[in-house]
């Protein structure tokens, strides 16, 4: 008993060629939006790999690259085949590519699927980059003389502002590197001295934070000095104040930033993977159609198309079976050899 | 009456035409589509720097202006691009001629007009942002402070936006900062002396200080930004003479948002200029293509020959028929005879 058969007539067969060969195309459009899709993602985190350590990871952006190529090269081919299919004798030569390529469909929806759950899945290991490529950032910020660090700052510094952040996990990780270089300290200070003396390593901590991690939505002027120190400011209150600097530390703001783009991308490729599947089971419908027109010189007679030509269970049975087959013809080559050689012997 | 500008198109010219007319059609909606969106974005950067323009200034008269041209030239487009298609069509015509004749005038008038409009505010306008741009940057920078004050309560937040996204400090430079209050009276500690004598020193008892918000603040600078005492050369370690430029953003918002409205109306006045140019092209063209049709009565496939025109008759001719309709009294000259077209009974009150 065939799986989910239907009857088609002329008019159908045609139909159902014409409409595959439009969805086709339109998933030509999709395969090239998966591509752009991967192509932004990767530029995307290019941007920002300065703080990411260089080592981030991209493998979602590449394999959306790589689907979005393979959609159009095979719904282009698909397309090409469904038009041909209404004329006997173009479709002649592509009948015995049909199987395996249908076999490469199926191949190729698998892998659509499985590059869409990668997008959902894939986060944890970008938190982990983030959370070490920032923290040599922060560390890196001062040395603006060192060449292939310099632009650190910059980068950190247009960062906390685009992203609405500040530090790491909150403002007080620029409480525990020094941020200012070196070479701004004015070593004759007796405030600096007492400073440098103060922790084992013999940096200069302050309780500030840099310009970047300014609120501008706050009502006052910024407080980017002695923020632990309510004295030192009028009417100012540390453990109240919330509008004064960014709250977000920038690892959880990009952390979501990204999650929200690989998010939307991965809910993008299930939405092409149902219209792939959709054409690959019309395609293997238009083929059964076509294979099983009883008599070939006419060709307005009915025939019938299906999934499968047996149901789930023997088709998975008979695939088995194939398998053993491959397996038992070699047993009984060797078998008749022994017989061979025993009558032989006897 | 002598047509003007005549032309004679048998059947082939005809076709070509027709052809022609309709690929101009598509690109002049294409160009129409440009200048609606060239327009509309222009509108959505007015209203985001609403605050920073004075509401005197004329400037938004013009990509509102635009905005109706370009609607009325994707509209001519789209209309030129259905007329030519069917005119090649004997079947798909006879609807498309009672709506030719509207189409043509509307565009001529409307949609020509418009667009002239809108060209003639490109030339004169984008001077008029100058001043806007002065008085409005003035009022923001004298309500940053009043951070709570009802109707004001954004300055503070816009302002600072406005520094950090576009890279610039004050209104000429930073030290336009030096001759405002910035900072908000409820934050000034009334006790502490340097506060009074701050106020004192000046007439209008404002606390003037030599410093910048933060949002001046360069992250190219190889420095932490320094942002108070930026008139005392000693307050600051190591402070570099040669490189002020650095700590701070040099440019004032004036003049870098006077060049990104002024660029923004030149990219609007060019798509203008092409839209003006395709449209003209399109109405001479449909106008060609009607007149030719009209002489063919109906059967327009045939392959006879027509003459196409823009007007049945010279200015002279139009005016005097026109002067005859309104019944004066008046001898025609006698090297014209009377027009076959117009009904006899207009002879009467001559008579």
């Amino acid at each position: 008993m065939a799986l989910l058969k239907v009857k088609f007539d002329q008019k159908k067969r045609v139909k159902l060629a014409q409409g595959l060969w439009l969805m086709n195309w339109l998933s030509v459009l999709a395969g090239i939006v998966l591509f752009s899709l991967g192509l932004f993602l990767k530029i995307e985190l290019r941007k920002r790999s300065e703080v990411m350590n260089n080592s981030e990871s991209h493998f979602v952006p590449n394999s959306l690259i790589g689907v979005g190529v393979l959609s159009c090269v095979l719904n282009s081919l698909a397309g090409k085949i469904c038009y041909d299919a209404l004329d006997p004798a173009k479709y002649a030569k592509w009948k015995p590519w049909l199987k395996p390529y249908l076999a490469v469909c199926i191949l190729f929806n698998v892998i659509l699927f499985l590059v869409a759950l990668c997008c959902f899945l894939l986060r944890g290991s970008l938190e982990s980059t983030l959370a070490s490529g920032l923290r040599n950032g922060m560390k890196y910020y001062r040395d603006t003389d060192t060449p292939g660090r310099c632009f650190m700052k910059k980068t950190i510094d247009m960062l906390q502002i685009e992203f609405r952040c500040c530090g790491n996990n909150g403002f007080r990780d620029w409480f525990e590197i020094q941020w200012i270089s070196n070479r701004y300290l004015d070593f004759s200070a007796k405030e600096v001295k007492d400073r440098i003396k103060s922790n084992v390593d013999g940096r200069y901590l302050v309780d500030g934070v840099p310009f970047s991690c300014c609120n501008p939505n706050s009502p006052r002027p910024c407080i980017q000095y002695q923020l632990t120190n309510n004295s030192a400011h009028y009417s100012y209150d540390h453990q109240t104040e919330e509008l004064n600097l960014w709250m977000q530390g920038c690892r959880a703001s990009l952390l979501s930033y990204y999650s929200g783009l690989m998010n939307f991308m991965g809910v993008v490729t299930l939405l092409v993977w149902l219209f792939e599947v959709s054409i690959t089971a019309g395609l293997r419908y238009l083929h059964t159609a076509l294979e099983s027109v009883s008599n070939p010189e006419d060709p307005e007679c009915e025939s019938e198309g299906w999934l499968l030509e047996k149901s789930v269970p023997e088709t998975w049975k008979a695939f088995v079976e194939s398998f053993k087959k491959l397996g038992k013809s070699n047993q009984v080559e060797v078998e008749g050899a022994d017989a061979g050689q025993a009558p032989e012997a006897g | 009456m002598a047509p003007v500008l005549p032309v004679v198109l048998p059947l082939q010219p005809r076709i070509r035409l027709a052809q022609g007319l309709w690929l101009l059609s598509w690109l002049l909606a294409l160009a129409g589509g440009l200048t609606l969106l060239c327009s509309g974005h222009l509108l959505a950067q007015l209203w985001h720097l609403g605050t920073f323009l004075a509401p005197s200034c004329p400037f938004p008269a013009l990509p509102q202006t635009a905005l109706a041209a370009g609607a009325m030239a994707l509209g001519t487009g789209l209309g030129g691009a259905g007329a030519s298609q069917a005119s090649l069509d004997a079947a798909r015509y006879p609807p498309w001629r009672g709506v030719l004749s509207p189409l043509l005038v509307a565009g001529t008038a409307a949609g020509g007009g418009l667009l002239a409009l809108a060209l003639g505010l490109t030339l004169v306008l984008p001077a008029s942002l100058h001043q806007g741009l002065e008085e409005g940057l003035e009022a923001a920078l004298a309500h940053y402070k009043d951070t709570e004050v009802p109707g004001h309560c954004q300055a503070k937040r816009l302002m600072d936006e406005l520094q950090l996204r576009f890279h610039c400090c004050g209104r000429h430079g930073y030290k336009d900062w030096f001759g405002v209050q910035w900072v908000s009276n409820r934050y000034l500690d009334p006790s502490d002396q340097d506060v009074v004598d701050r106020i004192q020193s000046n007439v209008e008892g404002l606390y003037l200080i030599d410093g910048v918000p933060f949002s001046c603040c360069n992250p190219h600078s190889p420095r932490p930004c320094l942002q108070n005492q930026l008139s005392d050369p000693y307050a600051h370690p190591l402070f570099d003479p040669r490189q002020p430029n650095l700590n701070l953003w040099a440019q004032g918002c004036h003049e870098v948002l006077l060049g990104h409205l002024q660029g923004l109306a030149g990219t609007l006045g060019s798509t203008l200029a092409v839209t003006f140019l395709l449209q003209a092209l399109v109405l001479v063209g449909l106008r060609y293509l009607q007149t030719a049709l009209e002489g063919l009565e109906g059967v327009i496939d045939g392959e006879g020959e027509t003459q196409g025109y823009l007007f049945p008759g010279g200015l002279r001719d139009i005016l005097k028929t026109a002067w005859l309709q309104g019944g004066t009294a008046h001898k025609p000259a006698p090297e014209e005879a009377p027009p076959e077209e117009e009904p006899p009974k207009e002879d009467l009150p001559e008579a």
